[in-house]
């Protein structure tokens, strides 16, 4: 008997800088706004997937992430675990969850991102080894060379990034929860300070604290909840673990090889795609993506977003709630929430019509790691 | 044992040491498989291309070419002040390694530019850094 895992419950809490809230908190907020909203009981809830974010880490010590949340949960799961994917994570836990219930191991499986600026351990420094040495620090720096040979390959602008993330904010100003809903013209962007060149302070995500989750369960049990279910129509990962060493690491990402796999399940390309939540952690990586999924050609997506083409009313709204540039930084986590609002049909303001395809990407580490998810209604 | 003063510094293992020891006496070195050729860098227990526990150090030119560099106008660390230059160095053998540009304005730097190894030292350690080849921009 074959089990179909579906999506049939979101939630998240506020994200912002404030630091009042502690992240055991915010963790069983969002829990309970996933079960709510899915209108199951706690009490059916059998497996339990986290991705705890950068900052609180997956070890506290000797105790694994899953474990504290599992006993604040008051939970005994019948599957659990916590992901190491960086940014990849949370596309991955749900992605794993989906895995999990078409297996048999759970049927109600509970998805959590969560991090916050409180729980700050000193493990949380990009300094890789002897790479070190060179004052090589920061997840900006290693996005910096992909800027910059993007740029001398293909002559992008710095202004093609900043349509990045113009368009971000005029999504945020949509989005009742998001962290920055004030919009942003060329002159702010071009004028915001240099990080690391070619990237400026406006070209990197926010730094939040706050939780998301999604609640995954089957067809059958879907079936008489409240919520439409959403369906997942294809799923896939690829990484690159060999950073420098690798002879693309800095001009393709992984999404390039598990993008099409995830697509071509679904029986689809990137033109049946009505909605793309794309991992934003920098500019540059919405650039990538549009070219290693097959929106623009390679070399090309610096023209593409010209124009407002990922803004909102354009010809492929990306990010629509404003992601990790202005909604907040939600692990990637968000971004499957707001995939599930838009088929739905319950993003207000910022809904896109009709929306029935959303690609959803997680991109992670050292531009390591990638997963992705094709959602459909 | 990393104060505001001390700056990162390597922390060599047993297959890392003979590279920094190499540095130390002005010499780059890469490995080198023995069943493959492969060259490759960082130093590591067998050949990422073919498995093969079989390597040789391979002393290379110490030339190569810029890839991509970031130019970083945040200070991280104390010890390492902003402006400074993070580039990813393509030796003229084939592998890559981070180190930094120097010996010209951080402005000056672009992708593809060639560059040659200029040994540094520091807090007991010898760093491979990497100078333009020519400032005139001649071919050589
Ligand atoms: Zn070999």
């Amino acid at each position: 008997m074959s089990r179909r895992a579906v999506i049939t419950g979101v939630g998240h809490t506020a994200f912002g800088r404030s630091t009042d809230r502690s992240v055991s908190e915010l963790e069983t907020e969002a829990a309970l706004s996933a079960v709510e909203d899915a209108g199951v009981s706690p009490s059916e809830v059998d497996g339990l997937l986290s991705d705890p974010g950068a900052m609180q880490g997956v070890l506290d010590g000797i105790t694994p992430h899953y474990l504290r949340l599992g006993a604040q949960l008051g939970l005994d799961p019948d599957y659990t675990g916590s992901e190491i994917l960086g940014g990849a994570g949370s596309v991955a836990v749900v992605e794993r969850a989906v895995l999990a219930i078409e297996a048999g191991l759970c049927t109600t499986c509970l998805c959590i991102y969560a991090d916050s600026t409180t729980s700050v351990k000193s493990a949380y420094r990009y300094g890789r080894g002897d790479d070190a040495v060179y004052g090589f620090f920061g997840a900006v720096g290693l996005h910096a060379l992909a800027a910059r040979r993007h740029m001398h390959l293909y002559g992008t602008k710095p202004e093609q990034l900043g349509e990045v993330a113009i368009a971000a904010r005029a999504h945020a100003a949509r989005t009742p929860h998001a962290q920055k809903r004030r919009p942003i013209e060329m002159q702010e962007y071009l004028s915001s300070d240099p990080i690391v060149e070619p990237l400026r302070k406006l070209d990197c995500c926010l730094v939040s604290n706050g939780a998301a989750a999604v609640l995954v369960t089957t067809e059958e049990r879907a079936r008489d909840l409240r919520r439409p279910a959403v369906q997942i129509l294809g799923h896939a990962q690829a990484h690159s673990l060999c950073t420098q060493a690798a002879p693309e690491h800095f001009e393709r990402l992984p999404a390039a090889r598990c993008g099409p796999r995830a697509l071509g399940q679904a029986g689809l390309g990137p033109r049946d795609v009505d909605v793309a939540l794309l991992y934003d952690c920098f500019t540059i990586v919405v650039l990538l993506q549009l070219e290693d999924y097959g929106f623009c050609k390679r070399g090309e997506a610096g023209p593409f977003v010209e124009g407002g083409r990922i803004a909102p009313g354009g010809e492929l709204p990306v990010n629509p709630s404003g992601g990790l540039l202005a909604e907040g930084y939600g692990g990637g986590m968000l971004h499957v929430v707001e995939a599930v609002r838009q088929l739905r049909g319950e993003a207000g303001e910022r809904q896109i019509p009709e929306a029935s395809v959303a690609l959803v990407s997680g991109h992670g580490l050292g531009m390591n790691t990638h997963a992705t998810l094709v959602l459909g209604r | 044992m990393s104060d505001d003063t001390t700056p990162p510094l390597p922390n060599p293992d047993v297959l890392t040491q003979p590279f920094w020891e190499a540095c130390r006496e002005r010499r780059l070195q890469v490995s080198a498989c023995e069943e493959c050729n492969h060259l490759f860098l960082p130093p590591g227990p067998c050949c990422p291309r073919c498995w093969s526990t079989r390597q040789t150090p391979r002393v290379v030119s110490g030339e190569g070419r810029v890839y991509s560099f970031a130019l970083y106008r945040r200070t991280y660390h104390p010890a390492i002040p902003e402006p400074y230059v993070v580039a990813l160095i393509e030796l003229d053998e084939g592998p890559r390694l981070i180190s930094n540009v120097v010996g010209c304005a951080p402005e000056e730097v672009r992708v593809d530019m060639r560059v040659r190894v200029r040994f540094e030292d520091v807090d007991g350690f010898t760093l491979p850094r990497f100078e333009p080849l020519t400032m005139t921009g001649g071919a050589s």
